[in-house]
């Protein structure tokens, strides 16, 4: 069982920082599954990382003194049961309650598996594996999630997540001899700088995985597979970034600085994409992935750098980058929201011009517009389906080639226009990127 | 260098990047532009006769309508699609639009003549069988003296309910009926003119 103990804490970490972003992929199936709206969808987001960032460093203060064991114990059942719940959940409502009761069991073990890893582990490798297990969590999460929805169902997200967390509680339990709860004489303040950074990059790495999961999935209508697949570079470019760190030697600053700019250059990338095309968004995704296996676990190092208590530090660089992602949400969504509704005007003119131009007979113009027009009336807020209007006009046989190169043609100005869309919120998050690149080299004042 | 090589390698790798994406139009991803509607615009159609000259008179008609009125076709087009009743501003640009096309087709010499259209006219009308045969006679030169294409057009645009046309686009028949009686008309007033003018 001691061998298990340490893996199975780091894995429920994971999980819970995983439990992020990994319903990013599930949103538009739980908005068809729950007959619901974009907005409300938002919050089954939303509103685990509000609750999250908002109470994990309360927890911290106010329960130090409880055994880290029994508050990893019950953080572990508490969010297995809610995940259980959002299972089962048959309205929004009741789903956006199940994850917030999961942000609240996730506060209390995000808190009570650092001492208890501390315990497993010793302290320095402790430390590590609790900030290892949250940046793959937090890489690895949209790319966990995608696949699930797509191989299962939404639903497949949480239950697959109670056996492990239930696994888990035993194994807090069994840590022998957890560390005391720690009652240091001298209490640190919370260090601004990492924790200001962390939260700007994890506002712009919010844009980063909710805008490119969104674009892949409802901008170019790819299925929630294929866009994991797609946006799982981000945690295999994050792996490379540590090797890639002991070959060129840096000063932390010097990483952390490099990756603010490598995930502000990937988000520029996002938004210079030249096609539609998935390979287009790769290489972007490599240079945030390498920014983010930069970053995350460097700054969580700097902010909790020989400050006590650990955990409470430990709590405000959770707090900082998931109030970071609220943020990142709360300036990003209606930004893109607007811009996507801007970008019907374009879209329906370039695709009237293309069919008043197309080379097919007056009377297929006229009833192809028809059928477009009551396709774009009927997918307000979302893609339209241009082939089945297609499917509705009758060509003749003389047209037939001319009128599927006009599909192709039409199809190209939508995810033109989609694409373009997503342009300005990929910028913003750049800025974002920028921001913290800003507080890293901002001069420091001098003790 | 230990400050200098992770700075150097990721200045590399971002420029790299946006350099390739911009390289392949990264920047300029975007819907087509509308075309300015007060440019030359060549128009074409796939169809013959009569159908195929009210198709490019159409074309060129949105575009001269979209200019007088400061828009796109493109925007003029959606407008009219999309918000039921038309405004008189609009059915005014149409006509004038349609009425410049005819006097642009006429003087760039792709207006057919008149004996172009009478078979196909002949075969969209229900003429008595006598009478059909009659016209069908009637040599090439003899039509085009009598009737030119371009006064036709003019006074069936002219006669023409516009508003009453753009609410038919949906139904065939009823617009294929409304453009006969427009024609029609045209034909008769344009050769009681001639005649007159003979007289």
């Amino acid at each position: 069982m001691h061998r298990v103990v340490g893996p199975l804490l780091a894995v429920t970490v994971a999980l819970v920082l995983a439990d992020s972003a990994v319903v990013t992929l599930a949103l538009p199936d739980i908005l068809l599954h729950l007959d619901t709206t974009v907005a409300e969808v938002a919050w089954v987001l939303i509103s685990f990382n509000l609750v999250l960032g908002l109470v994990v460093v309360p927890t911290a203060v106010g329960l130090k003194r409880v055994d880290p064991r029994y508050l990893g114990a019950v953080g572990i059942a508490g969010f297995a049961a809610a995940s259980a719940w959002c299972a089962v959940a048959q309205s929004i409502e009741v789903l956006i309650a199940a994850r917030c009761l999961q942000a609240l069991g996730g506060a209390l073990v995000l808190v009570g598996c650092l001492e208890l890893l501390v315990s497993v582990y010793g302290e320095r490798r402790g430390i590590a594996t609790w900030i290892t297990a949250g940046v793959i969590g937090t890489a690895t999460g949209p790319f966990a999630g995608g696949l699930l929805t797509q191989a299962f169902s939404w639903q497949s997200i949480f239950y697959v997540q109670v056996p492990i967390a239930a696994l888990a509680v035993p194994a807090a339990l069994a840590v022998r001899a957890a560390m005391p709860p720690q009652t240091e004489p001298v209490r640190h303040n919370p260090a601004v700088r990492p924790n200001l950074t962390l939260a700007f990059l994890s506002a712009a790495l919010t844009a980063a995985l909710f805008l490119l999961v969104l674009l892949l999935v409802d901008g170019w209508q790819h299925s929630p597979a294929a866009a994991a697949i797609t946006v799982s570079v981000v945690p295999v470019a994050a792996l490379a970034a540590r090797p890639l760190a002991r070959l060129l030697t840096p000063t932390s600053e010097v990483e952390i600085g490099v990756g603010c700019f490598l995930i502000a250059g990937g988000l520029v990338g996002l938004a210079l994409l030249p096609d539609a095309e998935l390979a287009w968004t790769i290489a972007p995704q490599a240079l945030i992935g390498l920014g983010l296996g930069l970053t995350l676990d460097q700054l969580t190092v700097q902010a909790m750098h020989l400050r006590v208590p650990r955990v409470e530090h430990a709590s405000w660089t959770i707090g900082a980058r998931h109030l970071g992602v609220v943020i990142g949400l709360a300036i990003l969504t209606p930004v893109f929201v607007g811009d996507l509704q801007d970008a019907q005007v374009p879209a329906q003119e370039a695709i009237t011009s293309l069919v008043l131009d197309a080379p097919i007979t007056a009377q297929e113009k006229v009833a192809l517009a028809r059928s477009l027009g009551e396709e774009l009336a009927d997918q307000q807020e979302q893609v339209p389906n241009l082939h089945r209007a297609f499917d509705q006009t009758e060509f003749e046989p003389g047209s037939r080639a001319a009128a599927a190169q006009l599909e192709r043609d039409l199809s190209d100005q939508v995810e033109r226009a989609v694409t373009r869309a997503f342009r300005d919120s990929f910028l913003v998050g750049a800025g974002l990127a920028l921001l913290g690149l800003l507080v890293v080299v901002f001069p420091r004042r001098r003790a | 260098m230990r400050r200098l090589g992770l700075p150097i390698v990721a200045v590399l790798l971002v420029a790299a990047v946006l350099g390739v994406q911009l390289a392949y139009g990264g920047a300029s991803y975007e819907p087509l532009p509308s075309a300015d509607p007060c440019a030359e615009r060549t128009v074409d159609s796939q169809s013959d006769g009569i159908d195929g000259l009210t198709e490019r008179l159409v074309l060129h008609g949105v575009d001269n309508a979209g200019c007088i009125l400061g828009v796109s076709r493109e925007e003029f087009v959606l407008d009219l699609a999309q918000n039921g009743q038309p405004t008189d501003d609009q059915v005014d640009a149409l006509r004038e639009g349609l009425l410049q096309a005819v006097g642009e087709m006429e003087e760039d010499g792709t207006m057919p003549p008149a004996s172009e259209l009478v078979d196909d006219a002949l075969d969209q009308a229900e003429l008595d069988g006598w009478l059909e045969t009659l016209i069908r006679a009637i040599p090439d030169s003899a039509v085009d003296a009598a009737l030119k294409t371009d006064d036709v057009l003019a006074r069936a645009i002219e006669d023409l309910d516009l508003r009453e046309l753009l609410s038919n686009v949906d139904d065939q028949d009823q617009l294929n009926a409304q453009v006969e009686a427009a024609v029609t008309q045209a034909v008769k007033d344009s050769l009681i003119d001639r005649v007159r003018n003979l007289l």
